[in-house]
């Protein structure tokens, strides 16, 4: 019983309806097979509105869970309006509304047991051959291995002694290294940080796409490090976790140098989604209030860029071919113009366009590498120019450069589709023309986050800087700064 | 706000909201007239030309400094602010005032050239994006806010070097460019940065703070590089003649006037840093000198109108690189006025030269005469074949860039995906898209 005498508090009710009524929408399109479409907007747009009440009802400067959950419920939304008929069938709607349920299971809890079961539950369907699995066999090795790297780590927090709450785990490094190493591991299959890279491309080419795209932007990866081993491992986090960041930074310029090559579109936009959420990592590594504030809202960003670069590409898919390439120039602007400005709109959102949301996320993470790792942030600005090129390409090989020829008529964006389409642009847009209603409450979680790093003890000089100059600022400059603005 | 803030806040804006203004209508489905188009072009620039004369007027009566418009921060991190500020003084409202005539210039000749091209309505939408990013990179108070109008200026320039999108050539080209403005943006960002950490903010209004030498040096030879690659200046000069490919119109406004002239106004602004460093400027002085040299003799091997001009628009901005490197800033910004303007005029006038010089021939009664002897003609004749040669093929720039760097990055990433394909299936298996399974998940699942 809570303190006002009630079974259950408001907050984990609704959070619970956002979480729940997503599976049961699985369980009815499966059982009923009709409607796949109505029913899953129907679960999604609940669980939106579960999720926006409980992001009202949040403490200011600790909402980044919340704010998740209204992102991720919403991508998934748009999905369910955007995904083609030829896909709309009942498996993958169920698909879709399961990793919708188990992803905002993840987001929401308290509760490290709860935690794995959503992680691996988000899995499960990329594992069975019928469902979304890939030809390859890299997608399920690393969903698989990343769960048993969690399992493990859980499993050895329990037999600790430890409870399982994230919130009572807070700065007591349960476990020790081996926890901490074993969390890392997680993080690198599940993210695809370098070495374990390769599975996200395999996904991307061989599963379907909405669904692989869901998939990839729940970041668990980012989650992990944000929730999990920055609160929970501040002194093993403060002496090796820059290693982590190496390894972000790498995979950003390894698969941004990768996508240069690249002639399929889907393993090329997955390259793109790759690099710029490596970047998220390093962002959130720096232990700067830049570099994690850019880093919360570049999440925002990649999640809507390139669910919308994916969604684009599969009407592209559908209209004109399963197997277009970039190797030659295929002139479908002239055909689709609007899905051809999304595109392009998208494109440059990710790699950091002027008058987009991610020109001021680029510029924080920018600014938050360099202050901690000089010689490793440098990495970022050129991964994000060679992405930027590639996006380019992209763009020319698959909408310009050939002279449409032929009578036959290709429909532009759908009604259904472009609503969709004009709701992620003006995201992209007008977060980036009025930034800072999103970055002051990103910043304000920044301080959420980073205050688990507060009692590190062994520090380089330069993070000495960082915490005279970034987590020693209370609460109350950043109201003050809010307020200013 | 005064009048003065006012219009410096309009001149800024007004282009930005009437591309905001097209592009959502055409989102709705709605295409303006060549005829509405041309005269909203016209009304829109003609109310900013009367903005900039306010500017001017009221600078000159009050003898202020410059005229600032402050909005706060447009957003803020604990000590970290990106201001947003726009600023008017005696260098960038002569810019302003460039950018104000000459894109309401080109909106009117445009409106005749490009009359019936179906792309028509595209050329006036990106006409008024780039005359809101190049009046926001000269407006701007701060690097930061630089940077957002100088990227947008490089993403215009680049979707209108593709604008004939039917042929690959073009867009080709476009890509190029965009890949050699991204590289040389990296020193923007990363001289911003260095200001940051070093002076604690990018702002140069009230002037550019006061850096320790070696400070000053570093951040000037990251502005030199974002410079040079938006000038074309060596060794980035190969992309100029590939950006011809656009329409007419744009080649002049972005590289007769005022995009190439974009990398001499960041080096006039950052002067007084400049100034404090022997050694950027003299980098400064060799890249201009050299650049004008390279111009000057690869010019004369072009064989048509539009990159015969390009070059010469080179070599003038390498000339005024030299007079910024040597800090005779008033000459260099006379320089580039005298020059924005005679040269989009050849440029427009470049697609009538025959006429031109037919109606010149007929006029005088005959050839108009040579100009004298050329200097080349002084050099031995395996000399001059082996120049010849050298300026056919751009003095190797292309060559050099691509073989050094391009090709060696390209074989980077074919091995990099050699990497990633070892131990992957085989890429024939066909993929399937929506499930097709029909039993129930959770059966399939145990079996």
């Amino acid at each position: 019983m809570t303190a006002n005498g009630a079974w259950i508090s408001p907050a984990l009710a609704v959070s619970g309806v956002a979480i729940t009524l997503p599976w049961f929408g699985a369980i009815l399109v499966m059982a009923w097979r009709r409607h796949p479409r109505i029913v899953g907007f129907m679960a999604s747009l609940i669980s939106v509105a579960a999720s926006v009440g409980l992001l009202l009802a949040a403490p200011d400067g600790d909402s980044l869970r919340e704010a998740l959950m209204v992102l991720f419920s919403s991508v998934t939304l748009a999905s369910t309006m955007m995904l083609p008929k030829r896909d709309c069938d009942a498996p993958t709607m169920a698909g879709i509304l399961i990793i919708l349920g188990a992803t905002l299971a993840s987001y929401s809890t308290d509760n490290l047991a709860v935690f794995l079961a959503g992680w691996i539950l988000t899995a499960v369907p990329f594992l069975v051959r019928s469902w979304f699995r890939a030809p390859s066999w890299r997608p399920a090795t690393a969903l698989l291995l990343s769960s048993v790297a969690l399992s493990l780590a859980i499993a050895l927090i329990s037999a600790s002694g430890h409870a399982l709450s994230i919130q009572a785990l807070k700065g007591q490094s349960p476990g020790g290294t081996a926890v901490f190493g074993l969390l890392v591991a997680a993080v690198i299959l599940r993210k695809g940080i370098c070495p374990a890279q390769a599975w996200v491309a395999d996904l991307a080419e061989g599963a379907p796409a909405i669904p692989a795209a869901l998939l990839l932007n729940g970041h668990f990866g980012a989650l992990v490090v944000a929730r999990l081993i920055l609160p929970l491992f501040p002194s093993t986090a403060g002496n090796l976790f820059p290693v982590l960041s190496w390894f972000a930074m790498a995979t950003a310029l390894y698969v941004a140098i990768r996508a240069l090559t690249e002639n399929s579109p889907r393993r090329l936009l997955s390259f793109l989604a790759l690099s710029q959420s490596a970047v998220i990592l390093a962002g959130l590594e720096s232990r700067t209030a830049e570099g994690i504030t850019g880093a919360l809202v570049h999440w925002f960003v990649v999640t809507v860029s390139t669910m919308g670069l994916f969604g684009v590409l599969r009407l592209l898919e559908v209209r004109f071919s399963e197997n277009l390439t970039a190797s030659r120039y295929l002139g479908l602007a002239q055909h689709a113009p609007r899905l051809a400005v999304s595109f392009a709109v998208f494109g440059l959102a990710l790699v950091g366009l002027p008058g987009t949301l991610s020109f001021c996320s680029q510029d924080l993470l920018i600014h938050g590498t360099l202050m901690s790792h000089p010689a490793v942030g440098v990495v970022l600005p050129i991964a994000t120019a060679l992405n930027a090129v590639s996006v380019f390409r992209l763009f020319a090989r698959l909408f310009l450069g050939k002279r449409h020829t032929g009578f036959t008529h290709m429909a532009d964006a759908l009604p259904r589709e472009r609503w969709v389409l004009a709701a992620g642009l003006l995201f992209v847009v007008l977060g980036g023309l009025f930034p800072n209603l999103i970055v002051a409450q990103r910043s304000a979680e920044a301080d959420t986050v980073a205050g688990g790093l507060r009692s590190t003890s062994k520090t380089r000089p330069h993070e000495a800087v960082f915490h005279d100059r970034a987590l020693a600022i209370s609460g109350k400059i950043v109201r003050h700064v809010i307020a200013e603005n | 706000m005064s009048l003065s803030q006012t219009a410096l806040v309009f001149v800024v804006m007004a282009p930005g909201a009437v591309f905001t203004l097209l592009a959502s209508l055409w989102l709705l489905g709605w295409v303006p007239s060549e005829r509405v188009l041309s005269r909203i072009t016209g009304l829109t620039f003609t109310a900013c030309l009367f903005g900039v004369a306010t500017l001017f007027w009221t600078l000159a009566a009050s003898h202020a400094s410059a005229i600032t418009v402050t909005f706060g921060n447009w957003f803020a991190v604990h000590d970290y602010r990106f201001p947003l500020v726009l600023m008017a003084d005696r260098l960038s409202l002569p810019f302003l005032a460039m950018t104000v005539a000459l894109s309401g210039l080109i909106g009117q000749f445009s409106a005749t050239y490009l009359h019936r091209e179906s792309g028509f309505f595209r050329f006036f939408l990106f006409l008024h994006l780039f005359a809101f990013g190049s009046l926001l990179a000269f407006a701007a108070g701060s690097f930061d806010l630089l940077i957002g109008g100088w990227e947008l200026v490089g993403i215009t320039s680049v979707f209108l070097i593709a604008f004939f999108d039917q042929r690959p050539a073009p867009v080709e080209n476009g890509l190029r460019v965009f890949a050699v403005y991204r590289a040389a943006d990296i020193g923007l960002l990363l001289g911003a940065f260095a200001l940051h950490e070093w002076a604690g903010n990018a702002s140069f209004v009230g002037g550019m703070p006061a850096l320790k030498e070696a400070h000053a040096t570093v951040v000037c030879l990251f502005l030199l590089l974002a410079a040079a690659g938006k000038a074309a200046q060596i060794p980035f000069s190969g992309w100029l003649p590939r950006a011809m490919e656009g329409p007419t119109p744009s080649s002049a406004i972005f590289y007769g006037a005022i995009s190439i002239h974009a990398g001499a106004y960041l080096l006039l602004r950052a002067q007084p840093l400049l100034a404090q460093t022997q050694a950027a400027a003299a980098c400064v002085i060799v890249i201009g000198a050299a650049t004008a040299i390279y111009g000057t003799i690869v010019g004369r091997a072009s064989a048509d109108a539009k990159t015969s001009l390009a070059f010469a628009s080179l070599t003038q901005v390498g000339v005024i690189f030299v007079e910024i490197g040597f800090g005779w800033r008033s000459v260099a910004v006379a320089h580039v006025l005298g020059h924005a303007l005679v040269r989009t005029l050849q440029f427009l006038r470049s697609p009538s030269m025959l006429h031109d010089y037919h109606r010149m021939h007929s006029a005088i009664g005959g050839e108009i005469s040579p100009t004298g002897k050329h200097l080349e003609d002084l050099l031995p004749q395996a000399a001059q074949v082996w120049l010849y040669r050298w300026a056919l093929d751009r003095g190797h720039l292309d060559t050099i860039l691509d073989r050094w760097f391009v090709h060696r990055l390209l074989q980077i990433s074919r091995l990099f995906s050699r990497l990633d394909e070892m131990g992957m299936t085989a890429p024939s298996i066909p993929r399937k898209e929506s499930s097709t399974w029909m039993r129930s998940p959770f059966k399939e699942a145990v079996k």
